[in-house]
Order: structure tokens, then sequence, then C-alpha cells
């Protein structure tokens, strides 16, 4: 089954396509795409589940300020899907709650 | 420690305008920009690996941004562009903490002007935590610069302008609108407020031009309409709407369901005041300029002196406002810094401060239908999140409000709003409303979070990078 894509193509040409892995599954990027907008492109909303009551985030504010969209990026936790650049075979894990990553 | 005779902190429209006026006069200015490229959050450039091919589609703003930043890197002699460098504190003697290069440093200024910009109001209500909910700026952005769909099925709920900026731009983008909500009460103000807007209409024509697209386009534009709730598991999936009425208080019997994939919302913008505050300055109270704004004179200096504070970041009131001031700013600290005579410092800002009292008076008239009434406060039910790093519901902030907090700061002990990664910026501004209405409300206002260094999360061996002696 072909995956949805929601870029978009108008206006713009996108630079060199590569995977990321999200989970260790492959994900279709762009050079010069945020994690937040890769993993948005593919459909996926959920970036982490909070602490306290284990509920699911994604992206909100978009601009680097609510941190809801922090993620365990090349084993990095609470690093900002929407702040950070995607590149090849970078390693993205939803992040869990602290309870469950054992913190 | 390094110095600069002036310092620029944001690299929006008000911070580059600023920039380039001093320059111009011959100062010396360090621009600091936490992001990649010049521009701020409307005339942000797209990522390297993105190429242009019709900047029209990008629409009006990208291409007006192309040309300030073009002035504004041919003064590239007099103007040094630190990007990707975070301004986390501020200190007494005139010290900047920056953490750049993986590493802190300090700057230490002889004026310094803040820029820093606004982000969307967040309003809690059931629901609007789940992933799938975005800020209208937010949406903006992925539509605008990273070139994707927030979903196929969008709802935008809010007020004024920027929504239909969006709306537009979704459009364009071949996404799909499912409704647009204006709590206000778009066609009645607007005709009450035509002195003020008289000699802007080149807003006027942008607005009308993208109502229009809207209409063609067949989308329901619900005026006096609001979002009560988002309802789904893991993603948003539906979402209730309702009539309101002039407090933005929803009329029973009115509610429906929509279907949705995303919802943006677009309650205006509240500035980004943590570094007025941590620096000192006063603040006043002005709900149509976005909340707690710093208080400036006419050269849009702060009670601290050589202090400046300019654009959305020091009262929200859009781009234009923001360029002009920065320009104002821009000249006199040449005039301060004696680049510049007095009179000629006078003669190149009348223009700038003639347009900036038009543009105020239209944005009045804009605060007329956008300005958030108190209904906006009541959506929260019990188990709503208000403060969403530390998950604090509505209920548990009752509770401390109970026990006769009349000021922010004792909320903040009581029940941990604003203690998480985001300082407050999320909950502050919802929790200073609710606090407003209530009847043992403080007279001179609940007060703000007062923000800690390091103003933005920021990692223990950046920190550490900073040479004390220095």
């Amino acid at each position: 089954m072909k995956m949805k894509d929601r870029r978009i193509r108008d206006g713009v040409q996108r630079g060199q396509p590569f995977d990321i892995l999200v989970d260790g599954e492959k994900i279709p990027a762009y050079e010069g795409e945020t994690i937040g907008a890769v993993l948005l492109a593919a459909g996926r909303r959920t970036l982490r589940y909070t602490n306290k009551g284990e509920r699911p985030r994604g992206l909100y504010c978009g601009i680097g300020l609510c941190q809801e969209c922090r993620m365990v990026i090349n084993g990095i936790p609470n690093t900002q899907a929407c702040r950070t650049l995607a590149t090849p075979g970078c390693t993205v894990e939803i992040q869990q709650s602290n309870r469950k990553r054992g913190g | 420690m390094a110095e600069s005779d002036f310092v620029v902190v944001g690299g929006g429209p008000g911070g580059i305008a600023a920039a380039i006026e001093a320059a111009r006069a011959g100062v010396n200015v360090t621009l600091l920009d936490e992001n990649e490229r010049p521009g701020g959050q409307i005339y942000r450039q797209l990522e390297k690996g993105f190429r242009v091919t019709d900047s029209a589609a990008l629409g009006n703003d990208y291409e007006k941004g192309l040309q300030l930043l073009r002035q504004f890197s041919s003064l590239d002699d007099r103007i040094r562009y630190w990007n990707n460098t975070q301004v986390w504190g501020i200190f007494k003697d005139r010290t900047l903490a920056l953490a750049r290069n993986g590493t802190s440093s300090s700057l230490g200024f002889k004026k310094l002007l803040l820029a820093t910009g606004a982000y969307d109001r967040p309003v809690p209500f059931p629901g609007w935590t789940l992933p799938g909910v975005f800020t209208a700026g937010g949406a903006q952005r992925l539509v605008k610069t990273d070139r994707v769909l927030p979903g196929e099925r969008i709802l935008l709920a809010g007020t004024g302008p920027l929504q239909f900026v969006l709306a537009q731009q979704i459009l364009k983008a071949g996404g799909g609108i499912a409704a647009i909500l204006e709590a206000g009460d778009l066609s009645k103000n607007w005709l009450q407020g035509v002195k003020g807007i008289w000699g802007n209409w080149g807003y006027l024509k942008e607005g009308w031009g993208y109502l229009r697209q809207i209409r063609k386009a067949g989308v329901p534009l619900l005026r006096r309409h609001i979002i009560l709730e988002a309802r789904g598991q893991d993603r948003v999936r539906e979402a209730v709407i309702a009539a309101v009425d002039e407090n933005w208080r929803s009329r029973p019997g009115t509610e429906r369901v929509v279907t949705v994939d995303a919802v943006c919302l677009g309650y205006g913008l509240v500035p980004s005041v943590e570094l007025t505050l941590l620096a000192g300055c006063e603040h006043e109270y002005d709900l149509g300029l976005g909340g707690y704004v710093p208080v400036r004179n006419e050269d849009m200096e702060t009670t601290v002196k050589d202090i400046y504070a300019v654009g959305d970041g020091a009262g929200v009131a859009g781009s234009r406002v923001a360029l002009y001031e920065g320009r104002i700013a821009g000249l006199s600290v040449a005039r301060s810094l004696g680049c510049i005579s007095d009179s000629d410092a006078r003669k190149h800002s009348k223009p700038f401060r003639r347009s900036l009292s038009r543009s105020t008076r239209f944005r009045k008239v804009l605060d007329q239908i956008s300005m958030p009434r108190p209904g906006l406060s009541e959506l929260a039910k019990h188990d709503t999140v208000i403060c969403r790093c530390e998950e604090v519901t509505f209920g548990e902030i009752q509770e401390a409000l109970a026990q006769d907090t009349a000021h922010i700061k004792d909320l903040k002990r009581m029940a941990r709003v604003g203690m998480g990664s985001c300082q407050g910026r999320m909950c502050g501004p919802a929790i200073i409303e609710i606090m407003r209405h209530r009847a043992n409300a403080a007279p001179g206002g609940p007060g703000s979070l007062l923000p800690r260094p390091p103003i933005k999360p920021t990692a223990l061996r950046i920190l550490a990078g900073l040479d004390p002696d220095e």
C-alpha cells in the first residue's frame, strides 16, 4: 500500500531524498525538512507521551516554545522535533513517559 | 568579554529594521537570532535543501520579506549576524548570556533592543492537547516553509485576520478546510471601524482578497462560532462547535459535531516578554496588545535605560508596526550613540511615526472584533489540562485559587503551573485571563510568571561552557 503523503509540491523543489528511522521503521524525508514535518507528512501525529497521564502529544506551537514535540533523536531525549532537521539515517523514537523510560 | 555597541535580539521585521537604520547611520550592530536564517516567523525562509520555484505560491509576505532581507544583508560590513543563537539570560551589568555553537558565552552591550516576537494565544478547552490540534502559527509554518499540510479536513477556529491568511495558504496548497470559525462579529464591527481604517487600504484590500478566495472555494465561514471540544483517542477526529454571544459564551442548543483530522487555533498572539521581564522593565496589562507588555517611551525605550523593545514582543500589532517601531528605535539608538544629529534623527523618523500612528488606529479597530472575550476563559472543564508541561488541570487550579490566591506567583508555588519546560509560556496567558475575571482579582492584575535563566531549556553541557571569570 502506498503511504499517504501530505507534502505540498507547489512552489518548491525538494532537496535530496533519504530515509530516517522512526522506532525502527523507515520513513522518507528530504533535506531541509524538520523531523516534525517528516512525521506529519507520513501521517504520524503522536511524538511523545506525557509523564503523569501518559497521554499522547504532537506538534502544537511549531515554533520551538511549547516543548510538546520532544522526542528521542539520535539517542538524545527531549529534543524538539519542530526545530531539528532530518538527516540521512538519523534515528527517532517516540518519547515515552519517564516511568516507561525507567527514569 | 565580547562587547557590542548595539545588540539586537530577534531576527524578525522589528529587529531587522532597527539593525538596518542603526547600521546606515554608522552604528556597529550585532543581531542575535535563534533561527538558522533571518526573517522571524513572518518572513521565515525555507531551509537549505528546498529550492523556491514559484515564490508567488509562498504568499505575499514571503516576497516582501525578501526585499527587507536583501537590505539587511547588504549592510553586512556593519551588522554582525549570529544565527542559531539563544539568549538565555540578561544581567544587570549590561551583559547577555548566550548559547551558541554548543557552548555559552557572554556579550556586553551599550544599547540593547529586544524584538522577541509573539506566539499564538493558548486557549485551553477539552481536547486541546490532542495530537492534530495545532496553533495557527504552527500550522502556518508547516504550510509555508515545511510545505506540509497539517491535515486533510482542517478546522480553523479563532479570530482575526491571521486565520484568513492561513486559510488562504492552505487552500492555495490544495488542502481541505472543513470550516473557519470566527468568534467575533466580523461584519458589524468592520462597519463601525471604517473611521479607524481610513488610510489603511493596503491592509483592507489584502484581507478582502483572502475572504473572496475563501468564499470561492466554498469553505463555510461561521461568524460568532467557537470550538468547545476536540475529541479522539490518539488524535483529533471530531470537533464540537457552537454559536456564541457577544461575550463568546456558547449559546445552548447550537452545538454540533464536525468530522476533522486537524484543528488550527488562532485566537490572536501573546507577546514574548521573557527578556523584558528578566531585564526588570516595568510592564502593564493591555489585552488589546496581547497581555503584559513593557512600558515604553516614544523612542521605544523601556523603563530600563538603554533597553529598547519593538514589534509584537512589545505589544502585538503585526509586522508593519514592527517595521516602523524598529526603524524609529534604530534611529534613536544611532542618535544617542552620537552617530547622527538630533535633527536628522527627528527628520528621518517622522514618516515612520506617522505610519505607526495610522497602523495603531487600524489595530484598535481589529481589537474590537478580536480581543479575547470572557467566554474564552470559561471553556476548560474540571479535568482539562491547563499547564501542558506539568499536566495541571483546571480543577487543581481552581482548588488553589479557592485559597485566596491573587497573584500568579503564589499559584505557581501551590499548583506547580508554569514550572515545566515551557516556563509558563503556554499556561501563563490563559491563567492570567482566568484570574483576571475572578471576583477577588488583584487590582493590578495577577502579575506574570517570572521567567528564570535559562529562559529556554538549555543543556547543562552548554551552560557549563560559560566562563565565570570572563
